[in-house]
């Protein structure tokens, strides 16, 4: 059963709709994204859970009772703000401790749950601190020890890694998974990062203009994306799109896209004719300096390192434009660019899109 | 600046005034119309309600503010004096229509607003030329604004007891230097021809503080950029003065003028205790003749016909005093 | 910065005496008035240098003013105490009334709320006769007049607003969401109120309650209309002393010391936040 079932929120204020039917349900121990960009009602929808805000409809339900109209205290819930929210007139003992006095922990207890949960997030030698001498590093897990340490039912945190430098939002990405799957609360995770989010869901919800447009695993989110603006949000540099039409030839289909055509599974046939749009992801793109059986001639525009990969510029012979990655040291053999390369790519990777609508075409299963 | 029309752009609300005026319950009603929604009837909490419950007491102050005003808006069209019980009638507006014939009421009228005129002028004037003394933030300039608070802290009705004190003709110290300068029957307060002039005096000690340090905390929250850009082209200070500063202090003079003018208008502690309204009718400024028209002539009808006017020319400037007022607080904190 | 002759340097510090001298010699003389005898007083030319005497503080204090045409009794030292009585009860209950509110028109957002407190600012500016004569005579009525219940109660029209803006300003300035995390942790409205909202909101409230206090203590027309001899405060009684006792210029000018320097000590204490809340809220200091 799961700990944590929203069901059909709605919630809208003067300037229109914010939530529109948004369902969803995370079992105790899982971590679920919830990602979009800004603006889409992601921090609503945890206040909305938190109970410092009110769904216009829906249900929310929380170990299978009923805590539509409860009010926060009452909602077993741990909440870490983007802004942190720290109380400033409190110590950072006094921050973290905060759900246990709620419950009137004895003291000494008090402070042994505080200072465990201190050394785990290895903030102990601050806790005498307040808020304002407080690194952001520090602040964010002062937060979320606050967040965590009533052991929560259900877990919200709201961007958490938004406002603390790069280094220190690694190391988290990595230490959080592990931290969290310890406490076994139900966990939704806000942001709009999308390696973020591949790299801490259990599930990714995400949600674009109020309401849900993909619920999935990471895995099937990146490679299976059920619409155009989801292909798009995920992946860096962004998936490469194409227009084009499904052709039947003899048997098969095929379709004109990234300078060649390629063969189309016959799952698809029914949207023959139809205006189409084509997808490819940049790692996808197989770029060789020799011709190879398949391959088309592109320019090489400009090669730029991002990391351990670089990114390739292409210019198609009809002028397409077109993003490649490639490794370090695959990279190393093109120089600067601007040269000839060939192209080519598996017809399975490419992900063909409704132009009109932006579904994705779902294949026709016999 | 300005994103929000619906509440705080509107004028005050004056049942009177509005239209749409809603009752409590209506607004409680609307309320709970809004929030229901046909998915989820609304249970009702106490966080529904609790904004009502907090703001109930200063509902009731509220209430205890309107309820004598509209008695004084009935009063005003009543024939009632206090002596005379059985002549209370009701009259229409004939104590309005009075007024246009009676050379009292328009000395009250001209009165009022010389005074409300010579004092903010002054004020203004006189407060701009101190804030730019001390806009530097020196230690002399931050002891020196500070002490000049202390007349405006002075109570009004306390302030002009010293100034009558200071200026009584037989130890008076400002008596004895005006009368070595050579003004020998210069007789301050209690002379027709300087009456106006020694009341304004004290008006200003006590007020020209007050434009000040208005004026003094506008002009160190404008920004540094304009003027170093100025100063690195070798603009001349007239320019820079009447081309930048004021423009950029105009919502701070706009709001500590408008304030000032408000309360001057209403002018009646010093007034009062310094002269009470004479000598003669010089200083008769609208409060103090209706104080006088209600307790030395009992004519509560008459003396409110007179408050009415007088709040209807102050409500019309308080009105545009609110819209500037917020302006300069949405810039402290935010719009509201 | 703009550099500044030896000239300019010394007109600026020419016009600042002269301003300081405005301001602040009234003052000074009357305090020096409060240790004079009548002699020194009425002496001509005035002088600085005289004979300091307690003796008009000390008329004041015991309540009997010897002249010579006999006795005469002070009521001073009573006015004195109403002053602190009315500012301080009413001060106390304005914050009692005025927090709460305050705290619900900077949170949320409802027309009721807006409308008590723009009606609240409209009618400090309104003519405070316009609701006091009709009040006077309620007062009668209901048997306020000359209690300090009913001043207290009128007084709320000089303190509240003061406090309701200026405090509504500083709860606004707290994020919604550190209430919000209290909330969360398990702590009732009321105890988040309590224990976050009240103290992250304390500067603001003590210099809210200070002005209202030292607004109260200065207020004259209200007790004149309202108070009769034995609860009027300083600002009224003096004026009553100054007609009563006629000469003795020595006692009214320890009176009128007496009597400004509670609020102007508090306003130099204050004085951080005097800007703020002179402004009713709108101009931070």
């Amino acid at each position: 059963m799961s700990s944590l079932e929203l069901s059909n929120i709605s919630k809208g204020f003067k300037s229109g709709m914010v939530l529109e039917d948004v369902s969803l349900s995370v079992k105790a121990g899982e971590i679920v994204v919830v990602f979009g960009p800004s603006g889409t009602g992601k921090t609503v929808l945890l206040r909305i859970v938190a109970g410092v805000q009110e769904p216009d409809a829906g249900g929310i339900t929380i170990d299978g009772v009923d805590m539509t109209d409860a009010s926060p205290e009452a909602r077993n819930v741990g909440m870490a703000f983007q802004n942190f929210a720290l109380f400033p007139h409190f110590s950072t003992h006094d921050n973290i401790a905060s759900p246990l006095t709620a419950r009137n922990v004895p003291e000494g207890r008090l402070k042994e749950q505080v200072s465990a949960i201190a050394r785990m997030l290895k903030i102990d030698h601050v806790l005498g601190h307040a808020p304002r001498e407080l690194s952001n590093g520090q602040k964010q897990r002062t937060a979320l020890a606050r967040a965590l340490i009533g052991q929560p039912k259900v877990l919200l945190l709201d961007d958490p890694l938004r406002n603390v430098d790069a280094k220190l939002r690694y190391e988290m990405r990595l230490e959080l998974p592990r931290l969290l799957r310890t406490f076994n609360s139900a966990v939704i995770y806000v942001t709009q990062d999308y390696k973020e989010a591949m790299a801490l869901g259990d599930h990714i919800a995400v949600l674009r203009n109020g309401r849900i447009e993909q619920w999935d695993t990471p895995t099937n989110v990146y490679r299976a994306p059920v619409s155009l603006d989801v292909a798009r949000l995920f992946g860096d540099p962004t998936i490469n799109l194409a227009p084009c039409r499904l052709e039947t030839v003899g048997q098969g289909s095929q379709i004109h896209a990234f300078g060649r055509v390629s063969p189309v599974s016959e799952a698809y046939a029914e949207a023959t004719g139809r205006d189409l749009v084509a997808g490819l992801r940049p790692e996808h793109v197989i770029v060789t300096e020799t011709n190879t059986p398949g391959s088309v001639e592109f320019d090489l525009d400009a090669v730029m390192p991002v990391n351990v990969r670089s990114v390739l510029y292409l210019r198609g012979p009809a002028g397409e434009e077109v993003l490649a990655t490639v490794g370090e040291s695959e990279a190393a053999r093109f120089g600067r660019g601007h040269r000839k390369v060939w192209v080519s790519f598996a017809p399975d990777d490419i992900l063909l899109f409704d132009a009109a609508s932006g579904q994705r075409l779902a294949p026709r299963v016999n | 600046m300005g994103r929000r029309p619906d509440s705080h752009g509107s004028p005050p609300f004056f049942p009177s005034f509005q239209p749409n005026a809603m009752t409590f319950l209506d607004l409680v009603r609307t309320h709970m119309t809004v929030a229901a929604h046909p998915n989820r009837p609304r249970r009702l909490t106490m966080r529904r309600f609790l904004p009502y419950l907090l703001s109930l007491p200063a509902l009731l102050v509220c209430i205890g503010i309107l309820i004598p005003f509209f008695t004084a808006v009935y009063y005003s069209t009543l024939r009632f004096r206090l002596n005379l019980p059985m002549m209370k009638g009701f009259i229409w507006v004939d104590n309005y229509i009075s007024f246009l014939t009676d050379a009292a009421f328009w000395n009250t009228v001209q009165v009022s607003l010389v005074y409300a005129l010579v004092t903010v002028t002054g004020e203004l004037l006189l407060g701009l030329g101190i804030a730019l003394l001390l806009v530097r933030p020196t230690k002399i300039n931050n002891a020196a604004s500070i002490m000049l608070l202390l007349p405006l802290m002075t109570a009004p009705a306390l302030a002009a007891l010293m100034w009558k004190l200071m200026t009584n003709p037989n130890f008076g110290i400002l008596s004895y230097l005006v009368s070595q300068l050579g003004f020998d029957n210069f007789n301050w307060a209690s002379d027709p021809s300087s009456a106006l002039f020694t009341v304004v005096l004290v008006d200003v000690w006590v007020y020209t503080p007050f434009i000040m340090i208005l004026l003094l905390a506008g002009l160190r929250s404008l920004p540094k950029q304009p003027f170093e850009a100025a100063a690195l082209d070798g603009v001349p200070r007239s320019f820079v003065f009447f081309r930048i500063t004021l423009p950029m202090l105009m919502p701070y003079i706009i709001t500590a003028s408008l304030f000032r003018l408000l309360d001057s208008m209403q002018q009646f502690d010093i007034v009062y205790s310094m002269t009470q309204g004479g000598p003669g009718d010089t200083l008769m400024v609208f409060q103090v003749q209706a104080y006088l028209e209600f307790f030395q002539y009992t004519n509560v009808g008459r003396s409110a016909a007179l408050l009415i006017v007088l709040w209807a020319i102050t409500y019309a400037l308080s009105n545009i005093f609110i819209k500037h007022w917020l302006k300069l607080r949405e810039r402290a904190h935010g719009p509201a | 910065m703009e550099r500044s002759s030896s000239l300019e340097k010394a007109i600026r510090g020419i016009l600042i005496t002269a301003v300081l001298l405005f301001f602040l010699f009234p003052i000074f003389w009357i305090f020096l008035m409060s240790f004079q005898t009548n002699e020194d007083i009425l002496r001509i030319p005035p002088s600085l240098f005289f004979e300091p005497t307690l003796q008009n503080y000390s008329a004041l204090l015991t309540g009997k003013l010897e002249t010579a045409a006999g006795s005469l009794d002070i009521a001073f030292m009573r006015n004195l105490g109403n002053s602190l009585l009315l500012s301080t009860f009413s001060v106390l209950l304005s914050l009692a009334l005025g927090v709460p509110a305050a705290y619900a028109f900077a949170r949320f957002k409802f027309r009721l709320g807006e409308n008590i407190a723009f009606t609240l600012l409209s009618f400090r500016f309104a003519p405070p006769l316009l609701v006091l004569l009709p009040l006077s005579l309620f007062f009668k009525q209901l048997g306020l007049t000359d209690t300090y219940i009913g001043l207290i109660w009128v007084y709320q029209l000089i303190c509240l607003p003061l406090i309701l803006w200026i405090v509504r300003g500083y709860f606004e300035d707290i994020s919604p969401d550190i209430e919000n995390a209290y909330r969360i942790a398990g702590h009732s409205w009321w105890r988040t109120f309590r224990r976050i909202a009240i103290p992250l909101a304390r500067p603001g409230i003590a210099a809210a309650g200070l002005l209202a206090f030292i607004f109260a203590w200065n207020n004259f027309i209200f007790a004149l209309i309202l108070a009769s001899a034995s609860k009027q405060p300083v600002t009224v009684g003096a004026l009553a002393f100054v007609t009563a006792s006629g000469i003795q210029y020595g006692q009214i000018a320890a009176a009128i010391v007496l009597s400004v320097t509670p609020t102007l000590l508090l306003a130099l204490y204050a004085q951080r936040y005097l800007v703020e809340g002179l402004s009713l809220g709108a101009v931070k200091g």
